[in-house]
């Protein structure tokens, strides 16, 4: 008798956005009754791919089999349908209405919240999940909340869950017991995909592995035949830098190692002081646990970290935004910020440029605004910043993204502050910007500004730091700026 | 205040308060979807005109229906704008209030010519209930009334029981909350929206059919004088919830029944007093109990997502 056909196949998935190739040749072959682990490094088309399965997304080329027959996934409704259901890493559920309401949503019978408790409870009981069907969810934690999207899914008979970093949010007692719930429900017959970048979290649950890195499938195996350090090895790769802005990050780096040594010898006053800093979030679960860091003036210190492993907290603690629940930050009095959502959180679109840069210590000020000494102040720091725009009085949403962010950067800096905290520079900027970037903050650590960078893109935290610490699940440590060590180091914390 | 006196202005409260809770009704469902319709009393004025002139030709009980069309289709133009090409709800409002006032004159002009004749329209008969009726003080303001009262009062259980406890209702609730969510479990938030924006206006037009059917008897440019404002106030005073919007449209009727009974017992004070009092109430309700209830967390949202 020949095997039975995967319970899910994908089958040389390609998914472009413009210019950037999230999935190329991509494929997942995922058998009944298995935890199936999806791994790979921030960007390598994990969650492209998962959007994929889920209906989100349709992809550019490939083809779908489910249970052996060639599937076409329209939308999440559809892929309901055929029994898939994904738990995103943002929980799609309605903070004011109760448990069970939110499960009974978008049902087609007619609406009976007694069933729906009643069935809750039997789900609740049978999967070992715990959970009040007449809580409401804004009460709940997150833990609870995960919970409730699993038996949501599972209410409607799902029998393919995907799990988008599941424990990321999670206490370390509850992603246990997630784990454990995971494993009884493959072994009666139901199928998960694990999204995730722990290893050893994945070692301890996974059947079996795949690997993404760069949108293709570089591995896939049985999880007893892998370990760390070889999975580590196939997220990581070679030194197989082949796309362009990998070279121009190459071509940059030597520049900056050699700027770093002129000028960090002459500069080493300490700027940015944490001691036995913790934070915890508004759940009470720890985000960051006793980081001890020195940033120095004239360095350019590097932040590598898988998302969510606390480095979001630890970049605002240094900004002098988040006050830390426990340790004691020692910040100058003029950190600049550059964070990564721009547009929610450093601009404002529809304001002028010259608006924009006023904003700037905004709150501290009063009396009338001197416009047309600012106007020409915000004129100097456009030619400064080579910020190319019609005039200062253009409205910021015209800029490219690219003027956009050195626009930012040039205001965080003007006064020069003693401090600047970065947080993923060129996201979503070309070449040519993303290199101007780069040269503003060496230009900014040469002239004795502490600088933090933060990005998603480990290749460019190595392209600028002079030194690189890592977090990894709110554990800080400063490590060898090899992109090896770097790269281990982000996937597992140094002492458990 | 003697009991004749105390029953008069029960009456009058009840009255006054009837167009105001049936506006505010429809307004609540629209709200708890998400979406604040302003235009509201453009749906009214839009409802008187349209009961007029077809009390005129069919009957106040039929013109009645034809008051609720004309809401429905005036909120039409707000879900085209609104809702399908996400304009901004406020504005689209605003301007929809405007449009109905302006274009109720008009027309009103155009069919009774420039005078405005000072037409008068057959008029709803009050429905006494037997026996129920003759109750001391409240018995006249709670069963002898017209029918769009009786139809106001049996609107809210029934609300409550749409909201609650059924599966449209439920989908009106979470896409006022959470759209995306909602879209994620398989809703589709505009058609939710629609319906619940279409039913505050049938509802807005209703109001304007019994001004001119229950009460006045005639229709006059503006006659819905703010009525539509007032009735979102209530939805806020009431807490987004039908019972409370009943008891807040109540508590306005009262005001307006107030500068009646005050004006009656010649008493020397502005009876402008009164009218502004609701307002105050609101204002400190809205200060006092925030966080306790609070409004749909996506109301007014522009391009809540596509869906």
């Amino acid at each position: 008798m020949s095997a039975p056909a995967p319970r899910l196949a994908l089958v040389g998935i390609r998914r472009q956005y413009g210019p950037v190739i999230a999935l190329d040749a991509a494929s997942l072959t995922v058998q009944r009754g298995e935890v199936h682990a999806l791994l790979g490094e921030n960007g390598a088309g994990k969650s492209t791919m998962m959007k994929i399965v889920f209906g989100l997304e349709q992809p550019d080329a490939g083809t779908i089999h489910i249970d052996g027959d060639s599937a076409h996934i329209r939308s999440p409704r559809h892929a309901m349908r055929q029994g898939i259901s994904m738990v995103q890493q943002h929980f799609a559920l309605v903070d004011a209405l109760t448990v069970a309401e939110n499960v009974a949503l978008g049902g087609t019978a007619r609406l009976d919240l007694d069933a729906t408790r009643a069935h809750i409870r039997e789900l609740s009981a049978a999967s070992g999940l715990p959970i009040d069907p007449d809580a409401r969810v804004r009460d709940l934690t997150v833990g609870a909340q995960q919970r409730l999207e699993i038996i949501k899914a599972l209410s409607r008979d799902t029998t393919i869950l995907i799990l988008d970093e599941p424990t990321a949010v999670l206490a370390p007692q509850e992603a246990r017991e997630l784990l454990t719930w995971m494993r009884r429900f493959a072994t009666n017959g139901g199928t998960v995909i694990l999204v995730a970048h722990k290893l050893r979290e994945v070692l301890s649950v996974a059947d079996r592995i795949t690997v993404l890195r760069k949108g293709r499938t570089v591995f896939t195996g049985h999880a007893r035949d892998t370990t760390e350090s070889s999975l580590a090895d196939a997220m990581l790769g070679g030194p197989d830098m082949s796309s362009a802005d990998a070279r121009v990050i190459g071509a940059t780096r030597a520049h900056s190692r050699q700027a770093g040594h002129s000028s960090s010898s002459a500069k080493t006053r300490d700027v940015l002081v944490l001691t036995g800093v913790g934070v915890d979030d508004a759940q009470g679960v720890q985000r960051l646990r006793d980081v001890n860091v020195t940033v120095r003036a004239g360095e350019i210190v590097g932040v590598a970290a898988v998302e969510g492993a606390g480095q979001q907290e630890l970049l605002r603690v240094m900004a002098g935004r988040t006050t830390p629940t426990r340790g004691t930050a020692t910040l100058p009095s003029d950190v600049g910020f550059a964070p990564e959502d721009r547009h929610r959180d450093a601009i404002v679109l529809d304001a002028t440029i010259t608006e924009n840069v006023a904003l700037k210590g905004a709150g501290r000020r009063h009396g009338i605004i001197p416009w047309s000494a600012l106007r020409d102040a915000t004129r100097t720091l456009m030619r400064l910043r080579d910020v190319r725009a019609g005039d200062a009085q253009a409205a910021v949403r015209t800029l490219s993204g690219g003027n956009q962010q050195k626009l930012v950067l040039g205001r965080e800096l003007s006064g020069s502050p003693e401090a600047l905290v970065v947080e993923s520079p060129t996201r979503g900027l070309d070449i040519r910007a993303t290199a101007d970037v780069h040269a503003a903050l060496r230009a900014a650590r040469d002239q004795g500004t502490a600088v933090i960078v933060y990005s998603s893109d480990l290749d460019e935290v190595l392209a600028l730091a002079d030194r690189v610490i890592v977090v990894a699940e709110g554990h800080v440590r400063e490590v060898a700026a090899d992109r090896d060590t770097v790269g281990r180091a982000m996937l597992a914390p140094a002492d458990r | 205040m003697s009991s004749p006196a105390l029953a008069d202005f029960l009456d009058a409260s009840v009255r006054s308060a009837t167009p105001l809770l049936l506006a505010a009704l429809g307004e609540t469902v629209a709200e708890r979807s998400g979406v604040i319709n302003v235009g509201i009393e453009g749906t009214i004025i839009a409802g008187c005109l349209a009961g007029l002139v077809a009390a005129t030709v069919v009957g106040p009980n039929a013109a009645l229906l034809a008051a609720g069309i004309a809401g429905i289709g005036i909120a039409l133009i707000f879900v085209v704008v609104a809702i399908g090409l996400a304009a901004d709800q406020i504005i689209t409002g605003t301007a929809i209030t405007m449009l109905g006032l302006g274009l109720t004159s008009t027309l009103y002009r155009v069919i009774y010519g420039d005078g405005g004749a000072a037409l008068s329209a057959p008029t709803l008969s009050v429905i006494g209930i037997p026996l129920l009726q003759d109750i001391p003080v409240v018995g006249r303001a709670l069963f002898r009334q017209p029918l769009p009262t009786y139809l106001a009062e049996l609107m809210v259980p029934a609300i409550w029981y749409w909201l609650h406890r059924t599966q449209s209702g439920l989908a009106i609730r979470a896409t006022g909350e959470n759209p995306g969510a909602s879209l994620a479990s398989g809703i589709s938030t505009r058609r939710v929206q629609t319906t619940a924006v279409l039913f505050g206006g049938m509802c807005g037009g209703l109001a304007g059919g019994t001004l001119v059917l229950a009460q006045v008897g005639t229709f006059t440019e503006g006659m819905s004088a703010g009525r539509g404002f007032v009735a979102i106030a209530i939805v806020a005073l009431g807490r987004w919830h039908p019972v409370g919007v009943a008891m807040a449209a109540l508590v306005f009727g009262m005001a307006s029944a107030l500068q009646f009974l005050f004006q009656a017992l010649n008493l020397n004070l502005p009876y402008q007093i009164f009218l502004a009092l609701p307002y105050l109430l609101t204002l400190l309700a809205l200060a006092l109990t925030r966080g306790v209830y609070r409004a749909p967390a996506a109301l007014g949202a522009r391009k809540a997502v596509r869906g």
